[in-house]
């Protein structure tokens, strides 16, 4: 399957709900740390198959970009967080030059997650390095609300997938939170993991069920109705854990991606939990994500600055 | 609203088997509202570098707490110098107020010691070690315990070495004009003070240099013809005869009858020339 190289090494990737040829991929130069970003949109069947994917639609930004979002409401929106505390909305369909078209600045610091409600599809949220997470509406200028409470930065948020009014973010702190956006305080804290927890996902068939994946290398399943152990712990991960996504198709089916340079596919019920090792990637893993359209497809992208799609069971690096 | 297709799990019949979840059911209209309708709404709050600190001060809930970042501990102003010793300690004498020096360690630097030397009355090297020395006199005074470092007494952990000035709590409030003038003074003097000590220095240097270049090639002439001397003798090769010695005993026979000198020598009458 086809593999796209991009201007700067990539931190995130998302398939579109809209589009099952869709993609979206935030890149940034020098790892992040200084330079621009470039938010580019991939199209896997403009090329005709099998050949690289093409940019549609490409845009530079002048911070690095750390994680992008698809609007679930509108099928050519999408988010992307920014190095400079601030949340750019672009819409694809437009020419550059009337893109961003939004630009929301309100946090404080980096801003290093985004996720956007697969539920009611009206909102998204933002994890931020200035340790809150902020609730946003596209038809808002604004944020809608402000969560408090993490002591350290705040690296991922993940709407569940089966209740629109619940999310889960993961902190620094080393806790992971849930969050009823009708509370003022987390409804759960959960003291995730010893170190760093930097990524989370809802399971999408199992609404109580909860991964976390750590600087700590592992990754943990737990059931927010008994927060005191972890359903599972799935270890094979050589360096720290750094996304964690469930199949939106397999019950129990878990991508992650880590700094020893794999992508690794497990299922959390069974016995021999990995399921498959993928080590094409030469750098750091940043961004993963499984298709919602496809059942199978899958997405990676690393600092060696490549963007793979294939399938579950196949080579990466096949073309 | 519109919104993506519907997601896999949407299906009816797709949820797992393991009992419902502990939310509260949800509400209806759109998130905004929902928040708005819950009196959580704070539309556009903007998160402040204060409020972040004092938020994470104020709360308490995490069972666990964060461990400490580096950069978050107190305290640790001025310990990196302790004990250091680096020769640069030298340069920063004057003007500071002895924080960065640490408690002895930065003995026998030759610069160091000369420095000092220079004005505790003529002692280089040992005895001018110790930190304390400087540290405890605040800097200026540096110069008078120099004279009794040249005792060789206040060096390692003497009374002095183990002042840390780091250890006294905050910096001494600023200096008056005085001794501020006389700490500018002394730096000045000192600055001079070290100068023409290293030019004394590299005088020195190339004197002996050059009085070492001279005793080599001499001795190493004399080493020569010792050498050769004894070589010589070892492969039997005698010393040619002085001049005087031509009027020795051999000298008739050149000079006998036996040779005529008109006659032109024959084939292979060179030969006999050593045979004997």
């Amino acid at each position: 399957m086809p593999a796209f190289k991009a201007p700067a090494p990539g931190f995130a990737v998302r398939f579109s709900p809209f589009h099952e040829n869709r993609l979206l991929a935030a890149t940034s130069q020098h790892f992040g740390l200084v330079g621009n970003g470039h938010l580019i949109v991939l199209d896997l069947a403009a090329a005709g198959p099998g050949a690289a994917p093409a940019p549609v639609f490409s845009f530079p930004t002048s911070d690095a970009l750390f994680d992008c979002a698809w609007s679930e409401s509108h099928e050519s929106l999408c988010a992307a967080a920014s190095g400079d505390g601030s949340v750019r909305l672009f819409d694809a369909a437009l020419p550059p030059a009337q893109n961003p078209v939004r630009l929301l600045r309100e946090h404080a610091r980096e801003v290093h997650g985004l996720d956007w409600n697969p539920v009611r599809r009206d909102a998204f949220l933002s994890a931020s390095w200035d340790d809150t997470l902020k609730l946003w509406s596209p038809d808002r200028p604004a944020s809608v609300r402000t969560f408090r409470g993490h002591e350290y930065c705040v690296y991922a948020a993940a709407w569940s997938a089966r209740h629109p009014d619940v999310f889960a973010s993961a902190s620094g702190d080393r806790t992971a939170r849930v969050w009823d956006v009708r509370d003022p305080a987390p409804t759960l804290i959960l003291p995730a993991h010893d170190h760093e927890v930097l990524s989370l996902d809802w399971d999408k068939y199992d609404p109580s069920i909860l991964a976390t994946a750590s600087v700590d290398k592992s990754i943990r399943v737990w059931d927010v109705r008994a927060p005191r152990a972890p359903v599972a712990q799935l270890a094979g991960h050589g360096y720290a854990v750094k996304r964690v996504r469930f199949s939106p198709h397999r019950q129990g089916m878990l991508m992650s991606c880590s700094y020893d340079m794999t992508v690794c596919m497990w299922d959390y019920r069974a016995e021999d939990a990995l399921l498959a090792r993928y080590n094409h990637h030469t750098e750091f893993v940043a961004g993963i994500d499984m298709s919602v359209l496809v059942d199978g497809l899958l997405a990676s992208t690393g600092w060696d600055e490549m963007v793979y799609i294939w399938p579950f069971g196949t080579d990466p690096r096949a073309m | 609203m519109a919104g993506s297709p519907p997601k896999p799990w949407e299906r009816p019949g797709a949820e797992g088997a393991s009992g419902p979840a502990p939310f509260k059911p949800p509400s209806g209209g759109s998130t905004s509202d929902v928040v708005e309708a819950s009196g959580m709404a704070k539309p556009g709050e903007n998160v402040t570098a204060a409020e972040r600190s004092a938020a994470a001060n104020a709360s308490t809930t995490v069972s666990r707490p964060m461990p400490q970042r580096p950069w978050q501990q107190t305290g640790g102003y001025g310990n990196t110098y302790g004990g250091a010793g680096y020769g640069s300690n030298m340069y920063s004498s004057y003007g500071g107020f002895g924080n960065t020096y640490g408690s002895g360690g930065m003995y026998g630097n030759s610069m160091y010691s000369s420095y000092g030397g220079g004005y505790g009355g003529g002692m280089y090297g040992g005895g001018m070690y110790g930190g304390g020395m400087y540290g405890g006199m605040g800097g200026y005074g540096g110069y008078g315990m120099g004279g009794m470092g040249g005792y060789g007494g206040m060096g390692m952990g003497g009374p002095y070495g183990n002042q840390d000035p780091n250890s006294m709590g905050p910096p001494a409030s600023p200096p008056g004009f005085w001794v501020s003038f006389l700490r500018v003074m002394h730096g000045v003097v000192n600055f001079f003070g070290r100068i023409s000590f290293l030019v004394e220095q590299n005088t020195q240097a190339s004197y002996f240099f050059m009085t070492a270049m001279l005793q080599l090639f001499d001795r190493s002439g004399m080493l020569y013809g010792e050498l050769a001397r004894f070589v010589l003798r070892l492969l039997g090769v005698k010393r040619k005869p002085k001049k005087g010695s031509l009027q020795g005993p051999e000298a008739p026979a050149i000079q006998g009858p036996s040779h005529q000198f008109p006659e032109a020598p024959k084939a292979g009458s060179w030969d006999n020339v050593w045979g004997n």
